[in-house]
């Protein structure tokens, strides 16, 4: 935990309880004083005990009795109400169980001569660190003020991305763009709890902050330009109409066009762009054999890396009568080719079949048109601009998984490229710009099928060594190869209804059988939690509403009225 | 009784004290008298000048004698005599007292007191500002040697004080001593469960407003 200076504690908090036991290695136990339903899971509390402060989370209530007759026999039938009252807080009670996470020295109360000697002791202020003792007995339990939130959290600001707010209080609860992209982060919830609202929000904040640039697989077409809400047929603002100098919509294939609208350009990949592990990624989606990693091999070794033009044109079956009136392939076959290098006439001709699906695909050309490439991509994102790739009609998984794939291992060869000449010398090569690659359906290429073949799950292991992270956005976590959800940092997730999904959202993670609750009871929609690398300590939040407001506060709008404006003016 | 006021506003005499242990006393006094203190009330024995020992009404005695079981079985009783045998009778009344607090050179104390009164010194009723001086006093520790008496119907006694203590205290402008005063025995109870839900159950037998 990086340490930071903390000037103020938050004496306004409201006092709800004291600690009556616990530990450091689970939680700490907390008698309520306040009623039970002004207190909810995931609330954030201070802990004020001798000159510390503690802050941690409730993520857990339990009803308790001296006795369990006093909880068996309903005492409201038989005396009067203020006797109830005054037994429901003693022989009844509630205790809340308070999973600690920070603490800093503080000192004593503010104002007193004690105070002031301390601080003469640390003119620095306390210092935030990960929680190492307890609490006393009795100490007072607070719910955490505004000011203990920006302690804790950070003021808001444009890398402190607002993500949403307290779930009692409304506190804003800003996320940290400068840690974010530093490690590959995670954005999961089941269909219909606002992932892709949530995403189109960080990455607005992403983009406005201007730190890293964004590639967007926009499997959907729903990022870029303005579209419709599937749910509530709602008018929704893509990032394109807000940021039109910094992003740029890219349409997959000549000629696509993207909502009715031109994209800014399109992209086409060339075949000599393909290599023989583009295709052996695809096993599964075009049902190949094994013999296929020896095909391949023979191909490249015969054509270089023009192997899939060639193969392209070959023919299956092609044949013609030799001097002898015998039919034989004709050089334009398969068979041909297969049999003068040595390889399963059987076996090539059954991959042709298999690769057909991909010889038809009209973004696949020999020669791409300049300004259609890879290589024009890159440079976009280079020059700090952002893209979203939008698929147009290609919307086959078999579309998402080979152009995500191949554009991605050339994007990630070129950032290697520029991150070791940076290395080599610091001084002529300037670092290359953070890259943060932007993964819808994250599952269909990291599922354990294919994320050793990818090129995504080694970008999530080496995290920050290349400038490049994954954002991945998925409803199914539990399909994501489990190395790869270890190493997301930042995570956020809206409700899940599937354990193992549970299960994996919080793989790896400390403290995550007390997560758990709170996840499970997150509302179905605009409520995430918020965990991992990213954050100080896990907090569910109520995420901010992607209205005109929130692009209004973005983009540093007023939300004044002209005649309000007028008036603030003096007018 | 029910028609005598509470609490006097002077104190009255009762009677005089007939033996004694550390923490209760029995003090006799007259059948028939007027402003007997009722139970659950605060009373106190001065010993000297300078201190005095404070106790609650926790057990009222009336005995019978020879005289008396011959005039019970009688036919045809005559109201004269009964009143005679009602208020004019040898035998005392014996009013058994808890010690809760003393009070010493003017300061007060919920502990027992060091030393009991001796034979013969004088019980009397406690005034209502007496009264809210000695229950307002700390924070019910007197409480501890009522809760202590379970050989008295505890609830009973603890219920009848709280609405007399009450009542001096309303009139002196605090509405609210009975409710802390409930929230304190439920605190010293609440690991308790027999206990007090009889004390609950008589609590809510009084006119109290908690």
């Amino acid at each position: 935990m990086a340490t930071q200076p903390l000037t103020v504690s938050d004496p306004e908090g409201q006092p709800i309880g004291y600690v009556v036991g616990g530990s450091l290695q689970s939680t700490l136990r907390v008698r309520l004083t306040v009623p039970p339903q002004t207190i909810q899971e995931g609330s954030f509390v201070t802990i004020r005990s001798g000159n510390w402060q503690f802050y941690g989370t409730v993520v857990d209530l339990q009803l308790g009795a001296t006795d369990p007759r006093f909880a068996d026999e309903p005492s409201e039938a038989r005396l009067p109400r203020g006797l109830v009252d005054l037994l429901h807080g003693q022989t009844l009670y509630t205790n809340l169980e308070v999973l600690p996470k920070l603490m800093a020295e503080i000192g004593p109360e503010p104002g007193t001569p004690d105070y002031e000697a301390w601080r003469s002791e640390h003119p620095e202020g306390g210092r935030i660190m990960s929680v190492r003792t307890v609490p006393l007995h009795h100490a007072t339990v607070r719910l955490a003020g505004a000011g203990d939130v920006a302690e804790i959290f950070g003021e808001p600001s444009e890398r402190n991305f607002v993500l949403g707010y307290t779930r009692e209080q409304g506190h804003p609860i800003p996320i940290d763009l400068e840690k974010f992209v530093q490690r590959s982060a995670g954005i999961f919830g089941a269909t219909g709890t606002g992932k892709s609202f949530l995403t189109r929000m960080i990455l607005a904040g992403l983009i406005k902050y201007d730190q890293a640039s964004v590639l967007v697989f926009d499997m959907h077409n729903e990022y870029g330009y303005d579209d419709i809400a599937s749910d509530t047929r709602e008018p929704v603002i893509g990032l394109r109409t807000k940021f039109p100098a910094k992003v740029r919509v890219v349409g997959l294939g000549q000629d696509t066009r993207i909502h009715g609208r031109t994209p800014d350009f399109n992209l086409v990949l060339a075949e000599r762009d393909l290599e023989p592990e583009d295709i052996e990624m695809l096993t599964r989606e075009l049902n190949l054999k094994e013999t296929t990693p020896t095909t391949l091999a023979a191909l490249v070794q015969s054509f270089g890396d023009r192997w899939f033009h060639e193969f392209r044109q070959m023919e299956v079956g092609a044949e013609e009568t030799d001097e002898n009136g015998k039919k034989v392939p004709a050089p334009n076959s398969v068979a041909y080719w297969a049999n003068s290098v040595g390889t399963n006439v059987m076996a090539a001709e059954g991959l042709h079949n298999k690769l057909r699906r991909l010889f038809e695909k009209p973004y696949i050309l020999p020669d791409p048109p300049e300004g259609a490439t890879i290589q024009q991509v890159i440079k976009s994102l280079e020059a700090g601009q952002h893209v979203v790739l939008s698929f147009g009609k290609f919307e086959s998984d078999l579309d998402y998984l080979l152009v995500t794939n191949v554009l991605t291992r050339h994007i990630r060869e070129a950032w290697v490229r520029k991150t070791e000449a940076y290395r080599a010398d610091k001084s002529k090569n300037p670092p290359p710009r953070p890259l943060v690659i932007v993964l819808e359906e994250a599952h269909k290429l990291l599922n354990r099928d294919l994320a050793a073949q990818t090129t995504f799950s080694t970008i999530a292991r080496e995290m920050r060594k290349y400038f490049v992270t994954l954002l991945v956005v998925d409803q199914r976590p539990s399909q994501i190869y489990d190395e790869v959800m270890s190493q997301l940092g930042t995570r956020i997730s809206g409700w899940l209804g599937d354990e193992s999904d549970i299960h994996a959202v919080l793989s790896g993670l400390a403290d995550r059988d007390q997560l758990r609750g709170m996840l499970t009871h997150l509302q179905p929609r605009e409520e995430v939690l918020v965990m991992g690398w990213g954050m100080p300590m896990a907090i569910p939040i109520r995420s901010r509403r992607y209205d005109e407001r929130f692009w209004n506060e973005v983009l540093g709008k007023t939300d004044l009225s002209i005649e309000e404006g007028l008036q603030k003016l003096g007018f | 009784m029910t028609d005598q006021p509470l609490t006097s506003s002077t104190p009255l005499e009762i009677g005089r004290m007939l033996r004694a242990d550390t923490t209760r006393c029995v003090v006799g006094c007259r059948a028939g008298q007027p402003h007997l203190p009722p139970l659950g009330s605060l009373v106190r024995l001065p010993v000297d000048d300078t201190y005095q020992v404070y106790g609650v009404v926790a057990d009222i005695q009336v005995f019978d004698d020879g005289l008396t079981r011959q005039v019970v079985i009688s036919p045809n009783l005559d109201p004269s005599v009964i009143l005679d045998n009602q208020y004019n009778r040898n035998l005392p009344l014996e009013i058994g007292v808890l010690f809760v607090g003393y009070e010493h050179n003017g300061r007060l104390s919920h502990l027992l007191p060091p030393r009991p009164p001796l034979v013969l010194h004088v019980l009397y009723t406690c005034t209502p500002a007496e009264v809210r001086r000695f229950t307002a006093h700390g924070r019910f520790g007197y409480f501890r040697h009522l809760l202590r008496a379970t050989d008295q119907p505890l609830a009973e006694v603890v219920a009848a004080h709280l609405q007399q203590a009450q009542a001096c205290h309303a009139q002196g402008g605090n509405p609210h001593w009975a409710r802390e005063a409930a929230r304190e025995l439920i605190t010293l109870l609440r690991d308790d469960y027999a206990t007090l839900a009889t004390v609950l159950s008589a609590l809510a037998d009084t006119e109290l407003d908690l």
